[in-house]
């Protein structure tokens, strides 16, 4: 008997969620196959890919990103130039020196860091706290308010700080917020049942259900994936159905694959080679489990998902 | 260099010990012989170890929120975060002690657990078995717990009670659950202190108060039949109890040969023969088979599911073709422990409780009618649901409605208030915070998420159990809906529930007045099949999934 393939669609979708405004917004999620499955069925939306920036601008220690700022004197530039970059689709800014262990900068200054960020470019931003529950929340709340009107992605309610978030971000200033859990089926779903039981409708929602550097734990990862996006789509569970956004820059450029000089490994080779490779297989092998949005740094590392992304869906 | 030690004990007079440097408080007290509640073991964590520094000083490790601030400058220090440095007099509360006396616990005391006890005994013996044992005179069978004893002596003739009591476990200073008896009586003398604990500070002299109310010439008790969990059985007979909880999990013994009264050093006829109702696994015991017995499931076409509620957490699933069993460790929240107003179901202890949709004002009733003392186990169940009910907390028990009665502890904790100083019985508010909420969701994930690991290992679901019985002391005032409706216990219909309290001493009466009842406790034991949930891969994903509620898959509730 010859084989005859059955096509692997489901009769529910993961949920679409539109960030930004205007002819550049990015809408993620509403596929109803499996990822990067375009045999069973098409894609409805392409893995979107953000580039990150910190409220210090670049990592000037990594030639690559030194070179591609270059020339760029203020957070607004550097801001446009990111959201030029080839493959770009939106911007990310992470406000990493809000962190009150480290510059501690105050929370008026990192909004009008934030709205600088949000006027220089035409593609959407989405903002990253310092991971300091207590600054994040007031930090998110001053965000939204600075740029109401732009749909920034808000990047991450835990379950700590949801509540303050949904509120503020969603409710108050019509901003899309994401739900991030520790790489944890349970956790994922009882904070995106939590978000949605204070009124948080689907599409303005997405979730970060955890990431991890390729080799550092990224078997959880991936199980975790697969199991949200298989419940979602099986089981039609209408509390893990929200895109899902993955950090990867941060994870993959601090791992010491990335971080060790040549000097000192001189047997591993170029440095920056590595940390693209490191934050390619990441990125790869998060879309692969189920990502909606990658969060990325290295242009050459951005163009070479993008290609995939392109080639693949 | 010896310094003093004086405890000053409320209603109980001084007790005198003489230290060295650096020797713990609460280890002295426990050696000393003053009763002390520590349902933490002495890790700082439950705050009932608390005693007032009168004159000299101690050693202290401050760095403990259970205990405030206030307290502290009032002197207060808990015992075993203290050590000696000099001499030193201390003033211990009774209510540090508080657990010797006034468990209220299912004890074939009242009328109604009387009624239930002779339907049981009486069904009981309509099925194949006969009653009837070679003894004769009286016997005794006792119900050993964790937390509390029950004795009850009967006719063996007639099988009529004779007489019954209940007592605290005189082990529950060496901690509130069985891995810290077990760690305990690890140490050097342990075991000899553990069995001396239990017999001749509990059972001893409960018996002898007993036959001597009852008038009975102690030569005339020819039987003893002793049900209790794993590690209590071993303790009892001074068994190295490390294996129950060392891989693989395999306990020195699960049935025991029949003892001789002497043997135990029991104040009856030396002659008369103990029978110990067997074991399963390191953590389902004697007083689950004996209870298995009494609850029917063996006789059953329908799927039953039988669950001891205790500070292990016994479950029994099947009918009279097989039967599963499993333990969980629910910790000792449903007995107060690990809870800031949580306490054993004693006098003054809130059981049940409603709460005002608008102005969250609680309406309770307490044990014995006190004056509010904090929540036991079924108060706490009620407690929780309102508070979810009346949407002051989320699902993951976090507080996000505002009100006057919910307050920030200062530690970024909140709690709600039941009861201020001024209206309860301790002098102190009466409250639940949101870790208290965090320890009781823990207990009522380990419980539900045992059922359905359970279940699951036979492909079955919780639609499938036809019937759910409910045993254990704590058991008594358990408001079902309200259970199920925060994801402790399965969803179904009520009538599919029952209560049947205590389980454990019901099986060991009908131990003693029936050899055949006996022989079928053994071979409902040999026949049951112990599951291991620590190495059950799917059983942390249940837990986590669990912790909610009431439950991740709220499914499973509607």
């Amino acid at each position: 008997m010859a084989f005859k393939r059955t096509p692997q669609v489901f009769n529910c979708s993961m949920n679409e969620v539109t960030f930004g405004t205007g002819a550049k917004a990015v809408t993620i999620g509403g596929e109803n196959v499996y990822p990067l499955y375009t045999f069973d069925g098409p894609i409805k939306n392409k893995v979107a890919i953000g580039v990150e920036i910190t409220d210090d601008g670049f990592d000037a220690s990594v030639p690559g990103i030194a070179e591609f700022y270059a020339g760029c004197d203020s957070i607004g530039a550097i801001a446009k130039r990111a959201s030029e970059m080839p493959g770009a689709d939106f911007v990310v800014l992470t406000l990493e020196g809000a962190d009150p262990n480290g510059k501690n900068k105050s929370v008026d200054e990192c909004a009008a860091i934030a709205k600088e960020v949000a006027d220089a470019i035409d593609c959407p931003l989405a903002v990253q706290g310092c991971k300091n529950i207590e600054k994040d929340t007031e930090l998110f709340s001053k965000v939204s308010e600075v740029c109401a009107g732009k749909n920034i992605l808000i990047v991450s309610a835990r379950q700590e700080d949801y509540k303050t978030i949904a509120a503020s971000a969603v409710m108050a200033y019509g901003q899309k917020m994401s739900a991030e859990s520790a790489v944890d089926i349970n956790l994922a779903k009882q904070l995106n049942v939590l978000i949605s039981q204070m009124g948080i409708a689907p599409e303005n929602c997405v979730q970060n259900v955890g990431s991890a550097a390729a080799g550092y734990g990224f078997e959880y990862v991936a199980s975790t994936l697969d199991r949200v996006v298989g419940a979602a789509l099986t089981q039609n569970d209408g509390m893990l159905q929200m895109p899902i956004v993955t950090p990867v820059g941060g994870e993959s450029w601090v791992v010491k694959e990335s971080t060790a000089s040549e000097a000192d490994v001189p047997e591993w080779g170029n440095r920056e080679e590595r940390g693209i490779e490191m934050e390619v297989s990441t990125a790869a092998a998060c879309i692969i489990g189920g990502s909606n949005a990658v969060f990325m740094r290295h242009p050459e590392a951005v163009k070479t998902i993008s290609n995939l992304v392109n080639a693949l869906m | 260099m010896f310094y003093t030690v004086i405890f000053r004990v409320e209603d109980g007079g001084d007790i005198k010990y003489h230290a060295q440097p650096g020797e713990n408080i609460l280890e002295i007290a426990q050696k000393a012989g003053v009763n002390i509640d520590v349902p933490c073991g002495g890790n700082g964590t439950c705050g009932k170890c608390k005693m007032r520094i009168m004159s000299g000083s101690v050693n202290y490790n401050k760095d403990n929120s259970k205990l405030s601030d206030e307290d502290y400058d009032d002197n207060w220090r808990l015992a075993c975060q203290a050590t000696v440095e000099g001499d030193v007099m201390l003033w211990v509360p009774a209510a540090a002690s508080d657990y010797i006396s006034g468990i209220v616990t299912a004890s074939l005391r009242t009328p109604e657990e009387l009624k239930r006890y002779n339907a049981m005994v009486d069904e009981l013996f309509t099925h194949d078995l006969k009653r009837g044992v070679e003894e004769k005179g009286y016997g005794i069978a006792i119900d050993i717990g964790t937390t509390t004893n029950a004795v009850t002596i009967l006719d063996l003739e007639t099988g009529t009670i004779v007489s019954r009591g209940t007592v605290g476990n005189g082990q529950i200073r060496y901690g509130a659950d069985v891995i810290n008896r077990i760690i305990q009586q690890g140490r050097p003398g342990g075991r000899e202190r553990l069995q001396h604990a239990v017999l001749e500070e509990t059972l001893i002299p409960l018996i002898q108060k007993e036959l001597e109310a009852a008038n009975i010439d102690p030569m005339t008790v020819t039987r003893m039949v002793i049900a209790g969990n794993t590690t209590m059985e071993h303790l009892l007979v001074k068994a190295n109890g490390d294996s129950i909880r060392l891989m693989p999990f395999e306990p020195e013994f699960l049935d025991h040969e029949p003892m001789k009264a002497s043997e135990l050093r029991f104040p009856v006829n030396p002659d008369a023969k103990v029978i110990l109702a067997p074991n399963v696994g390191s953590y389902v015991g004697g007083d689950i088979t004996a209870g298995v017995l009494s609850a029917l499931l063996w006789d059953r076409e329908e799927m039953s599911l039988f669950i001891d509620l205790g500070t292990n957490g016994e479950l029994v699933f099947g009918n009279k073709d097989y039967m599963l069993t499993c333990a969980c460790s629910a910790g000792p929240a449903f007995e107060g422990g690990d809870i800031s107003c949580g306490m054993r179901a004693s006098r003054g202890a809130i059981d049940s409780c409603v709460i005002h949709k608008q102005t969250l004002m609680p309406l309770v009733t307490t044990i014995s009618k006190g004056r509010p003392a904090g929540m036991c186990g079924s108060g706490l169940i009620d407690v929780i649901a309102e508070l979810y009910k009346v949407g002051a907390i989320d699902a993951k028990g976090k507080f996000i409605r505002e009100d006057k009665r919910i307050r920030d502890d200062g530690y970024g904790d909140k709690e709600y208030v039941l009861f201020y100083a001024d209206e309860s019985a301790t002098g102190r508010d009466i409250f639940i915070s949101e870790s208290d909420i965090d320890n009781f969701i823990r207990a009522k994930g380990a419980i539900f998420s045992a059922t359905r690991t359970m279940l699951k290992s036979v492909d079955m679901n919780v639609q499938d159990i036809d019937k759910i019985i409910i045993a254990g002391g704590i058991g008594s005032g358990i408001d079902m809906e309200n259970a199920m409706l925060i994801g402790m216990l399965p969803k179904a219909d009520l009538s599919k529930y029952s209560y049947i309290g205590n389980s454990a001493l019901t099986g060991a009466c009908a131990m003693l007045i029936s050899d055949d009842a006996t022989e079928k406790v053994f071979d409902i034991a040999h026949n049951m099949t112990y599951i291991e949930l620590s190495t059950e891969p799917g059983y942390m994903d249940e837990f986590s999934a669990a912790c909610f509620i009431p439950h991740t898959d709220s499914k499973l509730f509607e």
